[in-house]
């Protein structure tokens, strides 16, 4: 039986509109460039795949999917969840530095405050 | 010796004045120099103010980092200011300073002293009781660490706690954030820390509320259930890798 070729385009143009807001965030220094470029990656691919579905079904073909939605869903499910994945990562060291920051921090602090009353309480020669 | 009383407090503007005058008024065992740091973990109200009217050190956390990042703050700074010891204490007036003695006394032996000394209110008469969730609570703690890590401790979640130089030093490396009280027993004794407990008196809160309390103590169970057992497999693999560099 052969295998009638689906059209993703709108979901192509959902990825379009996803990836300008990226865009935009990105020139208003919301987000960084560094930490952007796996989504903007991940959204070129999918993009891609939804554009030339005939390229997709091929792939989906050769993987053993039986619909190719199917393999489109799979396969963006599984890239953001490691996307989650990655921020959940970096979300995790920049907590943890965070507080090693604050403590380092409070004991300069601290000692900074001790140095300054005790140069207040030392008589002026 | 040289003695840091470590004060972890948050909001604490109500209790923390009668600790800190209670701190004040103790007689402190002969040749012991203590010296007392509050540690303001990121208060909306005067705690700091509070601390420093008592003659406290204060360090000031520019935001909440709950009680574990506030307690190795303070245990990072005795560390490095060279202090032999340190002792962990509540703001909120649930540990009378007429207690420390009892801890630090199995310290100064320097040949025979534990790297940790937790003070236990299961063990002395009259003691203060906790609600019965919390003695649940306390009770599975006491299994869960024994049956993991072989720690036999009757007061898993007591914060009224002695540190010694080996304590300090591991502590200041890492110090568990979560559930610190009974994940830094599994953490000292992966890392081949000695451990013991005596009784103290412990009372009611002064001021303050606690943040666990109703359901919630069921859920921070089940996490901390995970974190210790996750902080004993985590700290005993970086043991072993400490071993096998220093073999190589």
């Amino acid at each position: 039986m052969q295998q009638v070729v689906e059209n993703y385009w709108v979901f192509g143009a959902v990825c379009l509109v996803i990836a300008l807001v990226l865009m935009r965030l990105l020139f208003r220094e919301r987000i960084t460039l560094q930490g952007s470029m796996s989504f903007l990656g991940f959204l070129t691919v999918l993009g891609l795949m939804a554009v030339f579905p005939n390229v997709t079904q091929r792939i989906s073909k050769a993987l053993g999917f039986t619909l190719m939605s199917n393999f489109f869903f799979c396969a963006a499910i599984a890239a953001l969840a490691i996307l989650h994945l990655r921020a959940l990562v970096t979300l995790s060291r920049v907590h943890l530095r965070s507080i090693v920051l604050t403590q380092e921090l409070a004991i300069l602090q601290e000692k900074l405050d001790r140095v300054l009353e005790a140069s207040r309480a030392e008589p002026r020669s | 010796m040289r003695l840091l009383v470590i004060i972890p407090a948050f909001n604490e503007q109500v209790a923390l004045g009668v600790v800190l005058s209670e701190l004040a008024a103790l007689t402190p065992p002969a040749g012991i120099e203590i010296s007392t740091l509050v540690v303001d973990d990121g208060s909306a109200d005067r705690t700091a103010e509070v601390a420093h009217d008592g003659g406290a050190r204060v360090l000031r956390l520019c935001r909440n980092l709950g009680i574990g990042g506030a307690v190795q703050s303070g245990l990072r700074l005795a560390y490095r200011e060279g202090f032999d010891f340190a002792v962990q204490l509540d703001g909120d007036g649930q540990h009378p300073p007429s207690e420390l003695v009892k801890l630090v006394t199995p310290a100064l032996d320097a040949a025979t002293a534990p790297d940790l000394i937790v003070g236990t209110r299961y063990r002395g008469k009259d003691n203060f009781r906790s609600t019965l969730l919390r003695r649940i609570g306390s009770w599975w703690l006491r299994t869960l660490l024994r049956v993991v890590t072989r720690v036999r401790v009757t007061d898993p979640t007591s914060g009224y706690r002695l540190y010694g130089p080996r304590a300090l030093r591991l502590f200041d490396e890492t110090y568990p954030y979560d559930f610190p009280e009974p994940e830094s027993l599994a953490v000292a004794r992966a890392r081949g820390l000695t451990i013991t407990e005596v009784p103290v008196q412990m009372r009611e809160r002064q001021g303050g509320t606690s943040s666990i309390a109703g359901f919630s103590t069921v859920y921070y169970m089940f996490k901390v259930t995970i974190a210790v057992v996750l902080t004993y497999v985590r700290a005993l693999g970086r043991k072993r890798k400490e071993l096998d560099a220093a073999g190589s």
